[in-house]
Order: structure tokens, then C-alpha cells, then sequence
């Protein structure tokens, strides 16, 4: 009995963990890239200048962390309507955790037939 | 190898980037990888991590352009705008037993065409080097056989008068004189032979007979006392019968030469000794000698040793020539300032019977 209550205390807190780390996603990536620029376009941006996992991750994450002109994927003429956008709040660790979301939710290894 | 291979492959890699290239833009939308019934291909990320792939052989290579593998040619490309994430597309085609039998066969065909063109090439800086010599050579050789055919009469005339004087109604005085014509024209009468023999005789068929060789080196030695004394050279001979199957023009040339040069390059009062046995005969004399690296050339035509002494080189080279027609063998021996030893061995020459 008390074994599948801690086994069940376990799943829960695995799911509990793993929805945060989708609010994470959520709440700082997802709420303000719903309309203005939809994230799966800017994944394939991403993606056409950064082959590879390793280098996609480190790169946004650079980013991320210190938005420029110079290293945005955007074009000049978004830029100047848009401006670059704001430098993150998120620690290292948060920023891991919602680029590796944003990296398997649009993987085309995976989605490729 | 893979020149008309690539250009095909090339173009396929082309036609693939294009297909990648709407996918991309299209993605997620869709995501059917472009298939082709003509090619396989694949495509890697920048870390070499594959993204997809549709090839038989996954042994792929990213340092090599164009490659073979299991029966497959592959072909890498390198993007610029990594489509999908890619930096590698590589495609494949199988290969073509033909094409590969075509390509060895214009390899061979193209590096045999080569060769011959490098060899006529070195054919023709060759000759060109060597024309100075062989012109020289040339103008040598008709040199000799322009003159050869006028020193006969002359010569013959000389020698015949000299035997012919009455040597005893002259004063010692002039038969010295006499002498020294006698050998001054024995040495041109010996110069005659051989230049005659060189350029005249070599083509005559030769006449083949048993030859006495014990009298034959006794005439010769007879014949060279007067040269020899000269010199103050004596001889010791130690002679047995012996015979040899042979032309007796040929055999004379060999036997005047060996003793002339034995004479030509002795030391005053020096000495030549000649051993006659069944299969073979040896002249030896105590002469200046060659140096040992220089023995292997003493057959070579023009070769000569001595510059103080006279002749053309010419001597060895048509014993040479004579002991090779019939299968003898010459050994020559010589230490510097002792003197040469040649021995000639007749073993193979001799056929009693015939």
C-alpha cells in the first residue's frame, strides 16, 4: 500500500516537474510568440543558420541571453518595425530547460517521413 | 575516375537542395523527405548527425567528394543554407558494372596513349643528346673505310721489297734502317688488317676450317719478333698441339691482336710469355697492367688505355666481336704495373669430328 502511494507520489512529482518546465516554455516563449511570429517559423530561421543540436542551443541561448541585431535571425526590415527583442529574465538553468522543450517539440529528425 | 560520375551526381545533389529547400519552407506542413527513383540520399547536420536518410549503405564518408561503397557511389555536398538543418547531402547511385569496366578501360587506354608520348619524347631527347657522338662515330667509321681500301697497295709494296733485299750486301748500318722500316710498316700492315676486318670483313661469310693453332701462334710470334725486339720484349712460349675449329682470318685477328697489345704496352725488356694447351692458350705479359675497374671496358671500341701508345682501340673490340660469333671465353686478368694475363677458352669450340 505504502509502496504504490510513494510510487504515486513519484509520478506525480515527475509530472508536476515536467509541467513546470512547460509553464517555463509556456509562459516566457510560447505567450508572447503565439501571433506576432509563430516559434515554428523561427525554429526553421533558427535552423537554417545553426546546423545541428548543439549549435541551434548554444547559439539561442547567446541569444537569448544578450539579444543583438547582429545575431538575430530576424531581417533588417523587421528589426526596424519590430526592434530586437528584450534580454531574458530566465536563469541559465530555465533557459536549458525551455530550449531543450522548443528543440523537441519542432526536431525534424522526428517528424520527417 | 568519377569525372563523368560527378557531373551526374552533381546534378542530382542540385535537384535535391532545391527539393530540400521548399520542404523547409513548407515544414511542418509537410514532411515527406523528396524520394527519387534515379538516386538515395541523406542528409547531416553540421555535428554529423544524421537527420534522415534514405541510402543502402550508411557507411557514409564526409572527407571524400565522390567515393565507391558496397557496389555504390556516393557523393557528398556541402550546403550553404542548411536547409532542415543540414550541412551534409550526400546521394548515392548504384554502380554501373559497365561504367566501371568503360572508366578502367579509358584509364588503361589514356595512360598507355601517355606512356607513348613519353616514350617518343625521350626517344627524341635521346637521339638528340646522342647525335654529337653517334655523328662522331659516323664520320670515324667512313673516315676508316675511305682509307682502308688505299693502304693496301702501299703496304703490301713496302713488305714485299723489304723481304726482298739482299740483307747481306748491306752495311749494318742500313740494315738497322731497314729493320725500323720493316716494323714501321708491319705495324701499319697489323692497323690495315684490322680496320679491314672492322669495316670490310665483317660482313663476309666466314670460312670455317681446322686451324693448327701451335703453328699459327709460332707464325704470329714470328711475324712480331722484329716489333717485340724492338722493345727489347722476348717471348716464352710454351706450346702443345692443339686445334680449333674456326675461320682462320677470324682466329689471326684474335691471336695479332692480343700479342701486339701484349707488345704495345709491355715494358722495355719485358717479356711475354704464351702457353698453348688442348682447350685453351694464355698470353701473359709484364706489362703496365690495367686498373681493375677499368678491365670490363677494355672491349669497348675507341677504348684505350695508354695515349702514348698508337692505334684507334680497335683491337679488343674485334676479339670481342670474334671470341662472341663462336662461343669462347675470354678472361682477362691484370694487376697495375705487374701486367694483364688473357686466357681464351676453346673448350666449347672444339668438334673433332665434324
Amino acid at each position: 500500500m505504502y509502496k504504490k502511494l510513494l510510487l504515486v507520489i513519484v509520478l506525480m512529482s515527475g509530472l508536476v516537474a515536467e509541467k513546470t518546465k512547460r509553464d517555463i516554455y509556456e509562459d516566457n516563449c510560447r505567450a508572447c510568440h503565439t501571433n506576432v511570429f509563430p516559434l515554428e517559423k523561427l525554429y526553421m530561421l533558427y535552423l537554417k543558420r545553426y546546423s545541428g543540436e548543439q549549435t541551434f542551443k548554444a547559439s539561442l541561448k547567446a541569444f537569448l541571453k544578450k539579444p543583438l541585431e547582429e545575431t538575430s535571425v530576424m531581417t533588417d526590415k523587421w528589426i526596424k518595425d519590430f526592434s530586437v527583442k528584450g534580454r531574458t529574465q530566465l536563469t541559465d538553468k530555465e533557459l536549458d530547460e525551455a530550449i531543450d522543450i522548443y528543440w523537441n517539440l519542432y526536431d525534424v529528425r522526428k517528424k520527417l517521413k | 575516375m568519377f569525372s563523368n560520375q560527378r557531373t551526374v551526381l552533381s546534378n542530382y545533389a542540385n535537384e535535391q537542395v532545391h527539393q530540400l529547400r521548399r520542404l523547409h519552407r513548407d515544414f511542418p506542413t509537410r514532411v515527406e523527405y523528396p524520394r527519387h527513383t534515379e538516386f538515395r540520399s541523406a542528409i547531416y547536420d553540421i555535428e554529423r548527425v544524421k537527420i534522415f536518410s534514405t541510402l543502402k549503405s550508411q557507411n557514409v564518408n564526409f572527407d571524400k567528394e565522390v567515393y565507391r561503397a558496397n557496389n555504390m557511389i556516393q557523393f557528398v555536398k556541402y550546403l550553404d543554407d542548411y536547409y532542415l538543418g543540414a550541412k551534409y547531402l550526400f546521394i548515392e547511385i548504384d554502380e554501373d558494372e559497365n561504367w566501371y569496366a568503360n572508366t578502367m578501360t579509358e584509364i588503361l587506354t589514356l595512360g598507355a596513349i601517355t606512356l607513348t608520348i613519353l616514350a617518343l619524347f625521350g626517344l627524341f631527347f635521346v637521339n638528340l643528346f646522342l647525335r654529337p657522338m653517334k655523328t662522331s662515330m659516323t664520320l670515324l667509321d667512313n673516315f676508316i673505310k675511305d682509307t682502308t681500301h688505299e693502304l693496301n697497295t702501299p703496304i703490301s709494296a713496302i713488305l714485299a721489297n723489304i723481304e726482298m733485299m739482299d740483307r747481306e750486301c748491306m752495311l749494318d748500318k742500313n740494315k738497322k734502317k731497314l729493320d725500323r722500316i720493316n716494323i714501321a710498316a708491319k705495324t701499319v700492315s697489323h692497323l690495315y688488317h684490322d680496320l679491314t676486318y672492322l669495316v670490310l670483313d665483317t660482313k663476309r661469310k666466314s670460312n670455317d676450317e681446322w686451324i693448327d693453332l701451335k703453328k699459327l701462334i709460332e707464325d704470329r710470334v714470328d711475324y712480331f719478333t722484329l716489333l717485340a725486339g724492338a722493345k727489347k720484349v722476348t717471348f716464352t712460349m710454351d706450346l702443345n698441339y692443339s686445334t680449333i675449329y674456326i675461320d682462320g682470318v677470324k682466329i689471326a685477328r684474335v691471336i695479332d691482336n692480343l700479342i701486339s697489345n701484349a707488345i704495345k704496352y709491355n715494358k722495355r725488356r719485358g717479356v711475354i710469355s704464351i702457353k698453348l694447351r688442348k682447350s685453351h692458350f694464355i698470353i701473359k705479359d709484364s706489362g703496365i697492367g690495367i686498373e681493375s675497374e677499368k678491365v670490363n671496358d677494355i672491349f669497348e671500341r675507341y677504348t684505350r688505355f695508354n695515349s702514348s701508345e698508337g692505334g684507334f682501340g680497335i683491337g679488343l673490340n674485334i676479339v670481342k666481336s670474334i671470341i662472341d660469333e663462336y662461343a669462347l671465353n675470354i678472361d682477362v686478368k691484370s694487376v697495375l704495373g705487374e701486367g694483364t694475363t688473357i686466357r681464351v677458352d676453346f673448350s666449347q669450340g672444339v668438334v673433332e669430328d665434324v
